[in-house]
């Protein structure tokens, strides 16, 4: 099986395969929205109703492992546990209006969605049973023949999840709270109990995980060391910072906002030269002017102080622009979406707007 | 050259407009992401660049050549666009300053009497010319001196020539012709 599934793999590698239920005759209608998990382990949501056919010849290949095998090559991710309540979901619906399992007529070809299973009393053929546990973690579903641009889905689940969860739950009625439609598959198969159980492990972990936000963990985990205060109701206490920022940097902020990306490319283009090169290329053509006109020198020098200045700055603002406007030399700024770092704390903010005097 | 009369004018010159040339392409791109107090305008395909010693704004082409304006002399001119020019240089690119010229001059005056403009006109046809309906001045162009005068009926009165003393000369020329239409003592 393992090989099967690997050959299984390699030619789908870009079509999304779904299985449907034992008993259900193609073509089936998946609705918008459903996500389908590929054997190579990706999730795909189709925002556009599918419709699933029967491939010419593949079905069989892919059917006749029985679910154990395939449970067990896919890795319960949690992603995949996900996946799996929402396709079930969608399938259960389907289980009343025909029948989910003909145990004894389905072919092999369907590698059910073992939530389909659980409704009935029948129990299905063994191979099909431990689909059951799958579910949570592991679904086949191969859309036979069809092809579509599949989108990965990245954390859309995790909303999704617990809710079809709990309405699968609901539906079927005869689980118990968590895994349970596992423990009724669990009954007929020792590995399938296996199974369901690192399932029941996944899936509580699964919604805390989910829920508790990837996007909380990993501010937690980058920017622990630094103090970050997000904006006041108001925009009084942005203004005020922005205001103050704007009076004792002055020239230096809004001239920051486009020397932050000067100094980067400085630095990247440090390799060029072509600053080094100007440099030795200024006595140059000093000697060079001569002949012409007067030299350029540092007669000519603009108030070096300044530059230094400018870059020593620890107070910077990173954001987005509505509108940045000028009239002779008053600068008005309407900034969007960013955090400010001003007297070595961070202030983040959804508006600000400042003025300067240049 | 002193004033016809005892009255000493003050001609303001507001504005001197220069241009050089570099003599070498300009990245935009590059001064735009390196250099100090500019401003890109792709859309024009320019930068501006503004200094503050001599208060002038500089718009800078790729090809090399640069406008300096806002300048308050010609001496100044000349000061501000080296010193931009030497911005550039520390920039990077090879900056020559060649071709500085200025281009033109604009100075305010302002007569202690106002003028008849339609009086003004009539008397100075075909070198004057007055559209109330267009602009509330009446246009008087020295040829001679390539100079171009806009009088307006409070007395006050703008200058734009290629120099200095082309402004100069045209507020001494015209001070008569103004003097003959005033209307009023102020």
């Amino acid at each position: 099986m393992t090989a099967v599934f690997k050959t299984f793999q390699k030619n789908t590698g870009s079509i999304a395969t779904f299985s449907l239920p034992p008993g259900m005759s193609y073509p089936v209608q998946i609705p918008a929205g459903v996500t389908l998990q590929t054997s190579s382990g990706h999730l795909y949501k189709v925002n556009v109703p599918v419709m699933v056919t029967q491939a010419p010849g593949g079905a069989s290949r892919i059917l006749s492992q029985p679910v154990q095998h395939v449970i067990e090559a896919r890795e319960p991710t949690a992603a995949q546990r996900a996946v799996a309540p929402s396709v079930l979901h969608t399938a259960a619906p389907q289980a009343p209006a025909g029948p989910c399992l003909h145990p004894p007529e389905v072919q092999q070809q369907h590698v059910f969605l073992s939530q389909c299973a659980l409704p009935r009393p029948t129990a299905p053929p063994p191979p099909l049973i431990p689909q059951a546990p799958v579910s949570p973690g592991d679904d086949q579903f191969t859309l036979e023949g069809i092809e579509f641009s599949p989108r990965l889905l990245d954390t859309g689940l995790p909303s999704s999840f617990p809710a079809q969860l709990s309405d699968f739950q609901a539906k079927t009625g005869q689980m118990p709270a968590s895994g349970s439609e596992v423990g009724v598959q669990g009954e007929t198969k020792g590995d399938v109990g296996a199974l369901a159980e690192r399932a029941d492990n996944a899936r509580p972990e699964d919604p805390a995980k989910r829920e508790a936000g990837l996007s909380c963990d990993y501010n937690h985990n980058v920017l622990e060391d630094i103090v970050q205060l997000d904006g006041a109701c108001g925009g009084s206490s942005d203004e005020g910072e922005g205001g103050e920022e704007e009076e004792a940097d002055g020239v230096t902020e809004n001239e920051f906002l486009g020397m932050i990306n000067a100094e980067a490319l400085r630095a990247l283009q440090e390799g060029e030269g072509s600053t080094g090169g100007g440099s030795s290329d200024s006595s140059d053509a000093a000697d060079e002017f001569a002949e012409e006109e007067d030299p350029l020198n540092s007669g000519d020098d603009v108030s070096e102080q300044d530059i230094p200045d400018l870059f020593d700055t620890d107070n910077v603002v990173v954001c987005q622009y509505d509108k940045i406007h000028r009239s002779k030399n008053r600068w008005k700024f309407y900034l969007k979406d960013g955090v400010m770092c001003f007297a070595g704390k961070d202030y983040v903010f959804s508006k600000a707007v400042g003025e300067a005097e240049w | 050259m002193e004033p016809n009369n005892d009255v000493a004018l003050d001609i303001i010159i507001t504005n001197v407009v220069a241009v050089f040339k570099t003599r070498c392409h300009l990245n935009l791109r590059t001064i735009a992401l390196e250099g100090t107090n500019v401003i890109y305008k792709p859309e024009f395909g320019k930068v501006l660049m503004k200094l503050r010693k001599p208060r002038i704004t500089a718009s800078i082409w790729s090809s090399g050549k640069i406008i300096c304006t806002g300048a308050t002399s010609e001496e100044d001119a000349k000061l501000g666009a080296r010193r931009l020019a030497r911005c550039l240089q520390k920039l990077g690119f090879k900056v020559r300053f060649t071709d500085f010229k200025v281009v033109n001059v604009l100075a305010v005056c302002s007569m202690p009497f106002q003028i008849h403009l339609i009086e003004f006109t009539k008397s100075n046809r075909p070198i004057a010319s007055y559209e109330p309906e267009l602009h509330p001045a009446a246009t008087y162009r020295i040829k001679s001196l390539k100079a171009t005068v806009q009088v307006f009926s409070t007395g006050s009165i703008t200058v734009t020539g290629p120099n200095v003393q082309s402004v100069a000369t045209a507020v001494e020329q015209i001070y008569p012709l103004l003097f003959e239409c005033r209307k009023t003592p102020r």
